[in-house]
C-alpha cells in the first residue's frame, strides 16, 4: 500500500508539471489581451504600456511562468487581472457553489439513476425497461439550458416555489435554506448525467447476469434480490463507481451552461468569463485547481475499487 | 455536513420562499464589471455602479445641460484658457473628511494625465487658490469644458488628494473607493456581486433633483449588482421577483415582455450606435476614399438593423449622430446614410481603381449585433461586387488586433450616446481607425475654440459632414436597448438614461 501510494504520487507531481506547462503556454498563445479588455475603448498606449508593466506581462514567458509555478509551491495563485482580488479568494467564492452543486447533483443522479438502472435490468425486454430506457434517452438528449430555463419558467417565474437563480453562501443570511437556490439547478444538470448512470447500471448489471456464478447461484436457489444486491450489483457496480468519481469532477468544473442559466457563481463560469476578459491568473488557478481535483479522484476511485472487490491489487 | 441537517435544509427550501428585502435594491447586471474607479475606465457597467460613490463637479440636468454640482460656479479668463471653479462648502467624503481644493486639484490633475478621457479637456494645471476655490489652466480655450467635467464615464470624479497621489497611473484599489455619493462601497464579491451601502453623513446638493443634478436621496439601505449573464433568466427572475431592475434585454423578447404585467420596461433614452470603423492608416481604404464611398453606397441599413435588432420599436436607421431633440442633431452630410445602391457602388468601385483585394472586416462574435450587422454588409458588399472577408474573433482579441493597422481594414464596434460631440471616439486622432487630416484638424479646432454654443453646432455639422465624405467610419443606426423592472420599482426617470441611477428611486 505504502508503495502504491509512493507511485501514485510520483506520477501526480509528474502530471502536474506537464499540465501546469500546458496550461500555461496554451493560455498565453491565444490572442488578445486583458490589458485592452480592462482599459476599454478608450485606452491610449501610454495607459496600455502603464498597466502591462505593473501587471508583468511584458517579462518573458519563461520568467512569466517561472514566478507563477514559484508562488503557486507557496499557495499563491496570484491576483486577479479583473477583479485585482487574490485568485484565491475567487476560487473559494466559486468552490462553495460548485461543489455543493455537484453533490445534491449526485445525490439526485445516484437516487435516480442507480434503482431504475437496476430495475430496468431486472426486467430486460419489458414494457418497463423499454419505457425507462425512452425516458433515458430523452434526458439525455434535452439540452441543459432549455430544462433549466423551463424549470425556472414553472417553479420560479410561475408557481414561487423557488428562487430563480443566484446563490448566497451557506455561511451568510438564510444558512442551509439557500440550498434551495441549489434545487433547481442540481435537477436541471443531474438529468443527462443520471440517464447515463442509468444505462451504464443496466448494461453492467446485464454484462454480469451472464456470468457463470450467477447462474450458479441462481441454481443453488438463493433468493433471487439476494442473487440481484449481492451477486450481480455488488460486482456491476465497478464500472459505475468509476463513471461517479469522473462525472462528479465533471460537475464541477464543466457546469458551465448550468452556472450561467441560473446565475450561480460558480468554477465552470468563473474560468470561462476569466477565458473571455483573458484573466490568465485565474485561468490558471482553476484549471490546476481542476487537475489536482481529478487526480485525488482518481486516486480516490481506485482505492474504492479495492473496498468493492477484494480481489483487486493496488499495485 | 451532517446528511440530516442538508436533507432539513431542503426540505425548508421546498416550503419557504425567498425573503424580499424591501431595503436592498437587487439589479441583475449582463456580467462583473471592472475596476469601479471612474477615472480609469470607461465600461458603461463599472459607471452605472460607480456614480453612486463618486460625484463630478458638474451634473447633467434632464435636458443634457451641465450644472455646478459639487461645484458652485465659476468665472472665466477672457481667453478662456484659465477657469477658477467656486466649490460647495461642507461636503463629506465616505472616510468622514470635508472635500476641500486640494482634494479636487489632486484628483482633476490625476484624471488630466492618466484618466480613460483625461485629454478631451487639455488641462495644463488644476490648482487649489483657496480652500473652496480651484483654478485649471487649459492650453486652449476648449467650449465642451463643462460637460467634459460632468461626464462620469471615463471622467474626473473626486476622490480625496491623499488616495489618488497614492494611486497615480494605478486604478484605485477597491478598499480605496472613497467618495462624496450618497452611497458608499460596501462588499465586491467575485461572480456573486458588488454591494453599495447608503452613507448616511451624505451631503446633498441643495438644488431641486433635476436628472443628474441637484438633490440626491438614497432611499434604499444597499444597492446591490449581481451578474446574471442570461437574458431568459433575468427576465424571469424580474418575474419571481428575485430582482428589482434587470438591463439589457434582448429585442426578440420585447414583444413579451412588453405586455407582462409582472414587468416595467424602461427604454432607453440615449441610444446605443454600431460603427463600422475604415483603416486610415494601413490597407486598400487607408488613402482610397473613393473605394470608401462605393463601400457606403452599397450599404442599406434599415436592413442590417432588421436583422440585428429585429423590433421596429427599438431601432431606427438615422444617420446623425445625435438623435432629433437634443441639442448636437444636424442632418448634414446624411443624404450619404443608408443609400443601399449596388449599382452605383460598384460604378465608384471601378472608379476607384478596386481590383477585387479581399477587404479584411474585423467583428466579434460577443456582440450579436456587431456580428449581424457585419454578416449583412458583407452581403450588400458581395452583390456591389466588393469582396470582403469576416475576420472573426472574440472580443479580446479585436481589442488587440484592431491596435494593429496591417490586421484590418474595416471594424465593427458600437458608441454610447454621449453628451458633446468631442466625447466621439472618431474624432479622436489616436483610435483605431486613426483618421487625421487636415480639414478634421481645422474644424476641430474651430469646434473647442469656442464656448458659444450656435458657433459649436455650426462647427459640428460641418464635422459630420465630413464625417460622411472622408468616411473614417459608418454608422449604422440607433438601437434603443431596454431595461426591465419590477412593477414595484419607482425611479425618478421614466425612460432609462445611459448610466440608469437609483438616487431618488423607491418601491411602492
Amino acid at each position: 500500500m505504502g508503495r502504491y501510494f509512493l507511485k501514485r504520487t510520483g506520477a501526480a507531481i509528474i502530471t502536474l508539471i506537464a499540465a501546469s506547462i500546458i496550461i500555461f503556454g496554451f493560455i498565453h498563445l491565444i490572442p488578445g489581451d486583458p490589458v485592452y479588455v480592462m482599459l476599454g475603448d478608450g485606452a491610449t498606449p501610454e495607459q496600455v504600456a502603464l498597466l502591462r508593466d505593473r501587471l508583468g506581462l511584458d517579462e518573458p514567458l519563461v520568467v512569466q511562468y517561472l514566478i507563477w509555478v514559484g508562488n503557486a509551491l507557496q499557495g499563491d495563485l496570484g491576483q486577479s487581472i479583473f477583479f485585482e482580488t487574490p485568485v484565491t479568494q475567487v476560487i473559494r467564492e466559486g468552490a462553495e457553489t460548485s461543489i455543493l452543486l455537484a453533490t445534491i447533483t449526485m445525490i439526485w443522479i445516484v437516487v435516480i439513476g442507480v434503482p431504475i438502472g437496476i430495475l430496468s435490468a431486472i426486467r430486460q425486454g419489458s414494457w418497463i425497461d423499454q419505457g425507462l430506457s425512452g425516458l433515458a434517452m430523452l434526458m439525455a438528449s434535452v439540452p441543459t439550458f432549455w430544462v433549466g430555463l423551463y424549470l425556472i419558467l414553472i417553479f420560479a417565474a410561475g408557481l414561487g416555489w423557488f428562487p430563480s437563480s443566484g446563490y448566497p453562501s451557506i455561511f451568510e443570511e438564510g444558512g442551509l435554506s439557500n440550498l434551495r437556490y441549489l434545487l433547481l439547478p442540481s435537477i436541471a444538470l443531474a438529468a443527462p448525467n443520471a440517464a447515463l448512470i442509468l444505462r451504464l447500471t443496466r448494461a453492467s448489471m446485464l454484462d454480469v447476469a451472464r456470468e457463470d456464478y450467477v447462474r450458479t447461484a441462481r441454481a443453488k436457489g438463493i433468493r433471487p434480490y439476494r442473487v440481484v444486491l449481492r451477486h450481480i450489483l455488488r460486482n456491476a457496480l465497478l464500472a459505475v463507481v468509476s463513471a461517479f468519481g469522473f462525472t462528479f469532477a465533471a460537475l464541477i468544473s464543466e457546469a458551465v451552461v448550468t452556472e450561467t442559466v441560473f446565475a450561480l457563481p460558480g468554477i465552470g463560469r468563473t474560468v470561462v468569463q476569466s477565458i473571455m476578459r483573458r484573466d490568465y491568473p485565474v485561468i490558471q488557478g482553476v484549471i490546476l485547481i481542476t487537475v489536482c481535483l481529478y487526480l485525488v479522484i482518481n486516486l480516490l476511485v481506485d482505492l474504492s475499487y479495492r473496498l468493492l472487490d477484494p480481489r483487486v491489487e493496488l499495485e | 455536513m451532517k446528511l440530516r441537517s442538508l436533507f432539513a435544509g431542503l426540505a425548508l427550501a421546498a416550503l419557504t420562499s425567498a425573503p424580499v428585502s424591501a431595503q436592498t435594491l437587487r439589479y441583475a447586471t449582463i456580467g462583473e464589471p471592472p475596476s469601479l474607479d471612474a477615472q480609469m475606465g470607461t465600461a458603461t457597467l463599472a459607471s452605472t455602479i460607480s456614480q453612486h460613490m463618486f460625484e463630478t463637479l458638474y451634473a447633467f440636468d434632464s435636458a443634457n445641460a451641465p450644472q455646478p454640482y459639487l461645484a458652485t460656479g465659476e468665472t472665466m479668463s477672457e481667453d478662456g484658457k484659465v477657469i477658477t471653479i467656486s466649490l460647495r462648502d461642507g461636503v463629506k467624503f465616505h472616510n468622514g473628511d470635508i472635500m476641500d481644493a486640494g482634494d479636487v486639484a489632486a484628483s482633476l490633475n490625476r484624471w488630466a494625465e492618466f484618466g480613460s478621457r483625461g485629454k478631451l479637456l487639455g488641462l495644463v494645471s488644476a490648482e487649489a487658490t483657496g480652500d473652496l476655490e480651484v483654478t485649471l489652466t487649459l492650453d486652449a480655450k476648449n467650449g465642451a469644458w463643462k460637460s467634459i467635467l460632468a461626464y462620469v464615464n471615463g471622467g474626473p470624479v473626486i476622490y480625496p488628494a491623499e488616495i489618488v497621489t497614492a494611486a497615480g497611473g494605478e486604478p484605485i484599489a477597491a478598499e480605496n473607493y472613497v467618495g462624496t455619493g450618497p452611497y458608499k462601497f460596501g462588499e465586491l464579491r467575485p461572480n456573486r456581486y458588488v454591494e453599495l451601502v447608503r452613507f448616511d453623513d451624505f451631503t446633498p446638493n441643495p438644488g431641486p433633483s433635476d436628472g443628474e443634478a441637484g438633490q440626491r436621496v438614497a432611499n434604499f439601505e444597499k444597492l446591490r449588482f449581481i451578474p446574471v449573464p442570461d437574458v431568459g433568466t433575468r427576465v424571469s427572475g424580474i418575474q419571481a421577483g428575485d430582482y428589482d431592475y434587470a438591463e439589457y434585454i434582448s429585442g426578440d423578447l420585447y414583444g413579451q415582455v412588453r405586455d407582462d404585467p409582472a414587468i416595467q420596461v424602461k427604454i432607453s433614452t440615449a441610444p446605443i450606435f454600431g460603427l463600422m470603423f475604415m483603416n486610415s492608416a494601413a490597407g486598400p481604404l487607408a488613402t482610397n476614399t473613393k473605394l470608401r464611398q462605393a463601400i457606403m453606397a452599397a450599404l442599406n441599413m434599415e436592413q442590417a438593423l432588421q436583422v440585428s435588432v429585429g423590433e421596429p420599436e427599438l431601432f431606427e436607421a438615422n444617420g446623425a449622430y445625435f438623435p432629433d431633440g437634443n441639442v448636437w442633431h444636424t442632418t448634414a452630410g446624411t443624404e450619404f446614410y443608408s443609400q443601399g445602391d449596388p449599382e452605383k457602388a460598384r460604378a465608384l468601385a471601378e472608379e476607384a481603381g478596386y481590383d477585387g483585394t479581399p477587404i479584411k472586416l474585423l467583428v466579434s462574435t460577443n456582440y450579436k449585433a456587431h456580428f449581424d450587422d457585419a454578416s449583412v454588409f458583407t452581403r450588400q458588399l458581395a452583390d456591389a461586387g466588393i469582396n470582403v472577408q469576416m475576420v472573426v474573433v472574440d472580443w479580446a482579441t479585436l481589442l488587440q488586433l484592431r491596435g494593429q493597422p496591417d490586421q484590418w481594414d474595416m471594424f465593427m464596434t458600437h458608441h454610447g450616446s454621449i453628451p458633446d460631440p468631442v466625447l466621439l471616439t472618431v474624432l479622436n486622432d489616436s483610435y483605431p481607425g486613426w483618421w487625421k487630416s487636415d480639414e478634421k484638424h481645422a474644424l476641430m479646432a474651430e469646434f473647442t475654440g469656442t464656448s458659444d454654443l450656435a458657433a459649436r453646432q455650426a462647427a459640428w455639422s460641418k464635422l459630420q459632414e465630413l464625417i460622411y465624405t472622408q468616411l473614417p467610419v459608418v454608422k449604422v443606426g440607433n438601437i434603443f436597448s431596454y431595461d426591465i423592472a419590477s412593477p414595484d420599482l419607482v425611479t425618478p426617470w421614466e425612460r432609462a438614461p445611459a448610466f440608469p441611477h437609483f438616487w431618488g428611486a423607491s418601491t411602492k
